[in-house]
């Protein structure tokens, strides 16, 4: 577990450097210098950028700032997506710094959730790790938690605190020796290329006989086209956390420390390019 | 019915789901109430999908006792619009609204292998396509259910992303409605009768948002469950 330990710290502690550019378009007083951050992947955008919107706010009229929100080559960014996902989905093939467009006027409604406050971040970091249980233990292990015990998950997201969050965490990531391991997996996988945004199935992490399903077991059952069938040419990618882990992974031990905080595995499906 | 052997666990399974939103659609048309099934391209899932049209006053949304609610294919014969064209078409101004606003609800179940329960996603713009937002959402809410909905924040509005369009709307948390449903799915399983899961769940949760059922679902459905 020592050595598990590094994993979980190595994930944690994910940095992406980013470029925060304002919109061309958006009226100033002067001109708006960009502004550069190491973003950690495992939190949200809404709740990092803080220092991003007041330096930008610097530069403009009160009556046109709006909602900040934040666009790639094109693609709003939802923010409720942890933005290691939102980096390895959007931008993995494309050279560092990673570049983000800030907007404050023309919010996207069709295609982007609002965030009026850190609340509401919250409320849906919470959720997710309510869903995530209800996966793993039926919701029992969340639903006996304290209050403070839940305070104390946001809190260590939020003010980047690893020790904090894994006090509790741990208690979410425990299951019974004798099952081997959850009831089922908490994953979601994701693809640019359909229209629907993740795909999402009951998936066990054991087999009948008992034996450890593995990343692959989990991709041919839910995402068959992302594996090369008969050793044809592999045409995707399968990143987690900016990483190709090896397909033989058991899904137990990927679902322990390759999580993100939300306690669910976020998988990127990306075609490989041919540049 | 697909339940979990186990007593206390009676989950809704994904096949269950589907078959009760059949049964459901088949009696909705039969008294055109609106209700369609909505499939997802090249997959097995699918969706529960109804469009309201509401009148809106100065005293915010009028309810379905008071004002007439008229669903899509209503509308578009009222006002003799071409089945060809989009809602976001229609040419407002030969609509003789008399002042008020026409707001455009749509109501999604959808299934959540998560919970295993139902979940009532929604969302609301007005004739020119704006979205409204929560405040105005929240109007809609019936007065008597908003002091229940403050009392947990589990159980309020909350904007999410629809799992199968990616699109924001509105839901009602679903992680207490297998707690809810226990209770009827119980006794009706101690009583030797037919339940159809989403007329028992929609008839309790809809009428938060103004959605409510006629009580013809309840005979017609059960009628048709399979044992």
């Amino acid at each position: 577990m020592a050595d598990d330990k590094d994993v979980l710290r190595d994930v944690w502690f994910g940095r992406i450097p980013t470029c925060f550019t304002l919109y061309q378009e958006e009226v100033t007083e002067r001109e708006a210098d960009p502004y550069y951050l190491l973003l950690p992947r495992v939190s949200y955008l809404t709740l990092v950028t803080d220092k991003v919107k007041k330096h930008f706010q610097k530069v403009m009229k009160p009556e046109d700032i709006g909602e900040m929100w934040f666009e790639y080559e094109g693609t709003p960014l939802k923010w409720h997506y942890p933005i290691g996902l939102l980096f390895d989905l959007h931008a993995s093939h494309t050279a560092l710094p990673w570049s983000i467009t800030v907007h404050f006027k023309d919010f996207p409604e069709k295609d982007l959730l609002h965030c009026p406050s850190n609340s509401v971040i919250e409320a849906h970091f919470m959720s997710s790790i309510k869903e995530a249980d209800a996966l793993k233990h039926k919701g029992q292990v969340i639903n006996e938690m304290q209050k403070k015990d839940h305070k104390q998950l946001w809190m260590g997201l939020q003010n980047d605190k690893f020790d904090q969050f894994w006090a509790i965490n741990r208690k979410l990531m425990e299951y019974p020796a004798e099952e081997g391991g959850f009831r089922y997996i908490p994953f979601r996988i994701y693809q640019t290329v359909s229209e629907r945004p993740f795909i999402q199935k009951l998936f066990r992490p054991i087999t009948a006989e008992g034996q450890p399903h593995t990343l692959i077991d989990l991709l041919k059952e839910v995402s068959p086209f992302a594996v090369s069938q008969g050793g044809g040419e592999k045409k995707y990618q399968v990143v987690i956390h900016g990483i190709e882990p090896m397909l033989e992974t058991p899904v137990q031990w990927l679902s322990e420390h390759l999580s993100y905080p939300d306690n669910f595995l976020h998988i990127s499906v990306i075609p490989i390019s041919t540049d | 019915m697909d339940y979990d052997s186990c007593n206390t666990d009676l989950h809704l399974g994904e096949k269950t789901f589907q078959l009760s939103c059949h049964n459901f659609i088949q009696h909705s048309k039969a008294i055109g109430d609106g209700w369609v099934w909505e499939s997802i391209e090249a997959t097995n899932e699918g969706y529960m999908k109804k469009v309201l049209l509401k009148m809106k006053n100065a005293f915010g949304y009028t309810i379905p006792e008071q004002q007439k609610i008229v669903n899509e294919k209503t509308y578009r014969q009222e006002f003799e619009v071409q089945d060809t064209m989009d809602l976001e078409e229609i040419d407002i101004s030969s609509i003789d609204l008399s002042g008020r606003e026409m707001i455009r609800f749509e109501y999604h179940v959808v299934y959540s292998s998560s919970y295993q329960v139902p979940v009532l996603y929604f969302r609301a713009c007005d004739i020119d396509g704006r979205p409204l937002t929560l405040e105005e959402i929240w109007q809609s809410v019936q007065e008597n259910y908003k002091e229940r909905l403050l009392e947990g924040p589990w159980e309020t509005i909350t904007q999410q992303e629809h799992p199968l369009l990616g699109q924001p709307f509105f839901i009602l948390h679903p992680c207490r409605t297998h707690e809810l449903m226990t209770p009827i799915l119980k006794g009706a399983r101690e009583e030797k009768q037919s339940v159809n899961y989403i007329t028992a769940w929609l008839s309790m949760m809809g009428p938060v948002l103004g959605l409510n059922l006629p009580i013809s679902y309840t005979t017609a459905t059960s009628a048709q469950q399979l044992d």
